[in-house]
């Protein structure tokens, strides 16, 4: 027997349905307590006794209306490719809530099984669920999990493996109040034989009950549109209150009422700790003053352990390299393996690895912990000022790792305004990449506090770009509804699975790019190519008061932001820049570094998140104002 | 209960308060149909777990929190049940 299944994992942000789709597949989502992590739907597979399935890893939501992208993602991946099976992950501990989105699911007639997760929380609350009269009201399976403890999930694919062998259809069914029931049914008596859809009747005859916009397009008979229409002006006048209204209400009232009649409280729950926590995190003065001192200790936190480590793998080079001189290889061809290739790994991993190590593990725990969502309250009005709101502090804070994922993260903005403003002041966010550039050499060579003028620099840029987009763009920043996630004690599994996710990215990624590079890098000064190179570039390298080999170093930039610095090395033979550079000079080459260009993958996200134009027009920008900015620089510098 | 009868902007209202959440003036349909579908429906109760004078209004509905721009939190027009 070999056959193979399409499953589906749904549910509302932030209720774990990463962490157990990364358990069952092994795969390397990156997860976090907050919503909207994920914004695209991934996929893995696992194989076990003949069968194969594939996994899909929707995006959190709230709802199968079309108020965001990612909603119309999951709802349309479910409608369309018709997945065998949906993995509804609950928030056990928010009952109501996610059954309300259990329920539409349920309408769109796809067989579904229930993972109670975070079981956990709820116990610790002092309730229990009574997962089987759960099951008995829904008519389907539910297994209680606590995924980031790998607990129930054994079972929990079990069920999915023999829902799916059986071939029961596993579809709950819901019924509403009789006034709305009744005009539901008298619907779907017309769908059924006017309209043929990959949504079901009555999924659709909810739908237009509601008016829900994309479904009224989707449909051409007119005789059904105008029938929708006088039955939600029959429930109008019945509620008073708008149809939209009376149809969440209506589904809120089922999942409330499965909700308490499933929920037994068994004891008086502990304090909650994280509301505790929150008096202090997010008050109006003790919130940003820990705000502050946490920027600072990670900034100190980094730089110290980056420098150190960094020169401990530093002397490993000069350790080898006796030992490699004396192989019988041709000259040029031991320069272009040792100094090109060997050399450029090493300096890879000792400039690199050491800065971005203890950054990544940093920023997983802000993640697990839920502490950015924090962080997204205290910033929400300043975000305001930068004419985006407090969800778009997630991406930006995310885009300290790297840009990439911010820009596509910023797919959680309801508007088209947002994410353009929020991906330009992302590609300014001083990246891991550029992190390395400004504690490796400006930090290590001029002192943290020069350091942290760079930064200061920055986030002015940060600061001006956003204002001036705000005012002079279309429309007002639109507003900030998000739940806010509980914090909690991060654990550690997860985040070194997290830190080891994004470091594998540098390896696979990052690494077969800075070596090439080397090795290109190699090549042009054994052909003795530089010098025309930087000739040609000298004109620039004097408005900015750099020597022209620095210039040729920020072309290779554009591929990755560390390999400014790996080139410089390169150059030098030596990673001590102060050989080549006055501090002027170091200073400047940091700045321009980190503000020019994002790296060519940036703008490959660029181009696919806002289409070419826009991507054209950031780059070009951001490049033209970090030289200028950097010839400015140079000559205050040069005049005082 | 005297207080019943007020109504008031949610953003208006001071942290630690109750209120009934009453309808929506001008929010825009994609915010009202998200706001209801997170749980702020008209007659809804809802806590105000903190309200600075600035930045976003947290709330907790249907058992969990909920942060609400101050923009739209002005707009949620709610009844006061208790200070």
């Amino acid at each position: 027997m070999n056959r193979f299944f399409t499953i589906a994992l749904a549910g509302n942000a932030n209720v774990g349905k990463s962490v157990i789709f990364n358990q069952l597949t092994g795969g390397n989502q990156i997860t976090g307590n907050w919503p909207g992590k994920t914004v695209e739907k991934a996929e893995g597979f696992i194989e076990q006794e003949g069968i194969k399935i594939r996994i899909v890893d929707l995006p959190g939501i709230y709802s199968l209306s079309t108020y965001s992208e990612e909603e119309i993602i999951a709802r349309e991946f479910i409608a369309k490719e018709k997945p065998d099976l949906v993995i509804d992950v609950i928030d056990a501990s928010n009952l109501e809530r996610n059954l309300f989105f259990l329920l539409q699911l349920v309408e769109l007639e796809v067989p579904v099984v229930v993972a109670l997760n975070q079981y956990d929380i709820v116990e610790e609350q002092g309730i229990e669920i009574d997962d089987k009269k759960l099951s008995a009201f829904l008519g389907l399976p539910v297994v209680k999990t606590i995924a980031t403890r790998n607990k129930g999930l054994t079972e929990l694919f079990e069920t999915v493996k023999d829902a799916l062998l059986k071939e029961e259809k596993l579809t709950g069914h819901i019924l509403y109040g009789k006034e709305v029931e009744d005009r539901i049914r008298k619907m779907v008596r017309e769908i059924q034989h006017e309209i043929n859809s990959i949504y079901p009747a009555r999924f659709i005859a909810i739908k237009l009950l509601e008016k829900d916009p994309a479904m009224v397009s989707e449909i051409s008979s007119p005789e059904i549109l105008s029938l929708a229409e006088t039955l939600s002006k029959e429930l109008e006048e019945i509620h008073g209150e708008s149809v939209e209204s009376v149809i969440i209400s209506e589904r809120y009232a089922v999942a409330s009422r499965i909700a308490e009649g499933v929920s037994i409280r068994k004891k008086e729950g502990r304090v909650n700790i994280s509301d505790r926590l929150d008096r202090i995190f997010l008050h109006r003065v003790w919130g940003n003053v820990i705000l502050a001192f946490l920027v600072l200790f990670v900034f100190f936190f980094v730089f110290r352990f980056g420098e150190f480590f960094s020169e401990k793998i530093g002397e490993l080079s000069k350790i080898i390299e006796p030992y490699f001189v004396r192989l019988p290889l041709p000259p040029y061809l031991r320069d272009i393996i040792f100094k090109g290739g060997i050399e450029g790994a090493i300096s890879g991993i000792a400039i690199v690895l050491p800065y971005i190590a203890p950054f990544y593990f940093i920023l997983s725990i802000l993640e697990d912990s839920g502490f950015l969502a924090r962080i997204a309250f205290l910033t929400d009005n300043l975000m305001h000022k930068l004419g985006v709101h407090g969800k778009a502090f997630i991406p930006l804070f995310e885009s300290f790792g790297c840009n990439v994922p911010a820009i596509m993260g910023t797919r959680v903005m309801e508007r088209d305004r947002d994410r353009f403003i929020a991906s330009v002041l992302a590609t300014l966010v001083p990246c891991s990449a550029r992190t390395v550039v400004i504690l490796g050499l400006v930090a290590v060579f001029l002192g943290p506090l020069y350091a942290l003028l760079i930064y200061a620099i920055d986030f002015s840029i940060i600061y001006l770009v956003g204002v001036l987009l705000n005012k002079y763009m279309k429309g007002t920043p639109s507003g900030l509804i998000m739940e806010m996630p509980r914090l909690r004690k991060p654990v550690l599994r997860i985040i070194l699975r997290q830190t080891w996710i994004r470091l594998k990215e540098f390896f696979t990624f990052a690494m077969p790019i800075i070596i090439c590079a080397n090795i290109v890098m190699e090549l042009l000064i054994l052909t003795n190519s530089i010098e025309p190179l930087s000739g040609f570039l000298n004109p620039l390298a004097r408005f900015m008061g750099l020597p022209p080999l620095a210039t040729v170093a920020l072309i290779f930039g554009v591929f990755r932001k560390e390999l400014t610095l790996i080139m410089l090395a390169t150059f030098l033979g030596t990673t001590n820049f102060a050989l080549m550079l006055s501090p002027q000079q170091i200073f400047i080459f940091g700045l321009v570094s980190v503000i020019y260009i994002p790296c060519v993958a940036t703008i490959a996200a660029l181009v696919r998140e806002l289409g070419r134009f826009k991507a054209f027009l950031i780059t070009i920008g951001e490049v033209v104002g970090a030289f200028i900015l950097g010839g400015l620089v140079n000559l205050i510098l040069t005049l005082f | 209960m005297e207080n019943a009868e007020i109504r008031v902007a949610l953003s208006d209202v001071s942290e630690g308060g109750k209120v009934k959440v009453v309808g929506f003036s001008n929010v825009g349909a994609g915010f009202t149909r998200r706001l209801q579908e997170m749980g702020v429906l008209p007659g809804e109760t809802v806590n105000i777990v903190r309200n600075a004078s600035y930045g976003p209004v947290e709330i907790r509905v249907k058992g969990s929190n909920l942060l609400i721009g101050r923009g739209i939190a002005r707009k949620v027009i709610v009844e006061v049940i208790d200070e």
